[in-house]
């Protein structure tokens, strides 16, 4: 049989061939080092060859498979863009005013969206789209970035009724920075970019031009929100300042505010009620 | 049978003759004897490439065991030797020299044609041997000089033998 076919033969030949060598390169790589060092390169660099070659294979075939992840993952990251954009949007009207400690802040804040602002009536409300289920309740402040917008005074599940700043029986307190002398701040209900801080005593001297903050006596709103700047002032009675305020805000353009939540507003409303028990 | 028993008898021989030779030239690093090739070219003609790979391997294996050479690299040159020699055989040989199934000695060859088939044979040997002692191209170009040196040596030795032992005898 060996005879007949020469291409068994040939086949043999070079069998026997690779095998004497095979043989002889393992004595070569068992005797010296050197040599030993070369030939396990050689194979150890065919080994990672290949297995990068099978690595790649996998690769390919659960190529599927990391697809389907990635688009998962796309979509994902997209909600969150669109997330973080209305974030960031709502953050145009975000005021940080958190305590020195921020495990605990004094205040904390829901960014919502006005559906519905009125600004042409002396009594003016303003509807936002977040609720009780967003975790608005009644009495909260409303704020944005550029001042004071109103108080909630009422709460449905998905909506929230807010009484608006341009309201004539709404006032908020505020003070003069120069001075911290405070007073309430009332809109008068002529014009939605002017309103009036009163109850200034009269020695208490400022400049036109100083910054009206919230004094932050209330439970509603924090301190220190730059409301407007002093203009021309009357002394009314000879005992207090009457000082027109040009507002930040304007009420016309507002769309994205933020409803206060006062962390401390329980204690607070406790420690109130029983002085109001004991002063009786 | 009795084929056999006289190439056994050759293998040892040339082994011994190997060693001693090489023992007893000792020129420094350029110059490594190798004669024992000429047992393996001087096989008969129509012997296998199987069986002369055997001889090969074992005969390259018992000389690097011998002498102090790293174990199995003669082995590997010699193995490459016998497999390139048919070939080499094919360029030597002229028509009708193959008809007897003799040995390719100097007297069947004429001393130039042997000359060249040794030298040839020889060359594939010393050029494996000594990438396989210097295992990159880099050594194996400082090692030129030596396989040249080797080369036209061992070729000398290979003939004198040659003409010393087998010549007269096979005339």
């Amino acid at each position: 049989m060996w005879n007949k076919s020469p291409f068994i033969r040939g086949l043999a030949t070079g069998l026997l061939f690779l095998l004497l060598e095979g043989v002889s390169f393992f004595f070569i790589a068992k005797d010296s080092l050197f040599q030993q060092a070369k030939i396990s390169g050689v194979i150890m660099y065919v080994k990672s060859e290949i297995s990068s070659f099978v690595s790649n294979i996998h690769y390919f075939v659960g190529l599927q498979e990391v697809n389907d992840i990635l688009l998962q993952e796309n979509v994902e990251l997209k909600n969150r863009i669109e997330e973080l954009n209305a974030k960031l949007q709502q953050n145009d009207t975000l005021i940080t005013y958190k305590s020195s400690n921020d495990s605990n802040p004094k205040f904390s804040y829901i960014p919502a969206q006005i559906i519905s602002n009125s600004t042409n009536k002396l009594q003016n409300y303003i509807i936002l789209d977040k609720g009780t289920l967003h975790g608005i309740k009644k009495d909260m402040g409303v704020i944005s970035s550029r001042g004071v917008v109103g108080i909630v005074s009422a709460v449905s599940d998905n909506f929230s009724y807010v009484i608006s700043f341009l309201n004539t029986t709404q006032s908020v307190s505020a003070k003069i920075a120069t001075s911290q002398s405070f007073g309430p701040l009332i809109w008068e209900g002529r014009r939605t970019d002017y309103a009036t801080l009163t109850e200034i005593p009269y020695h208490i001297k400022f400049m036109v031009g100083d910054t009206i903050y919230t004094s932050g006596f209330s439970t509603m709103f924090p301190p220190d929100i730059p409301l407007g700047t002093a203009r021309k002032s009357s002394l009314i009675k000879g005992a207090y300042h009457k000082i027109k305020v040009k507002l930040f805000q304007d009420f016309n353009t507002l769309r994205y505010v933020n409803v206060v939540i006062n962390n401390n507003e329980k204690e607070l409303d406790q420690i109130i009620q029983e002085n109001e028990v004991q002063c009786k | 049978m009795r084929f056999n028993v006289s190439n056994i008898i050759m293998f040892i021989s040339f082994v011994i003759l190997q060693i001693v030779i090489a023992g007893l030239i000792d020129f420094g690093p350029l110059l490594f004897i190798s004669i024992y090739p000429l047992f393996l070219l001087t096989l008969p003609v129509n012997i296998s490439t199987n069986k002369l790979m055997l001889w090969a391997f074992f005969i390259g294996l018992t000389i690097d065991y011998f002498s102090n050479s790293i174990l199995g690299i003669n082995s590997a040159a010699s193995i490459i030797m016998v497999t390139c020699q048919p070939w080499v055989l094919k360029i030597i040989y002229r028509k009708g020299d193959l008809e007897n199934q003799i040995r390719p000695g100097m007297r069947q060859l004429g001393i130039a044609r042997f000359t060249a088939y040794i030298m040839i044979c020889l060359a594939i040997h010393h050029l494996t041997l000594s990438l396989l002692e210097g295992f990159s191209l880099i050594n194996f170009i400082y090692n030129l000089p030596r396989v040249f040196i080797s080369l036209i040596v061992n070729t000398l030795l290979i003939q004198i033998i040659e003409f010393g032992v087998f010549y007269k005898r096979s005339r």
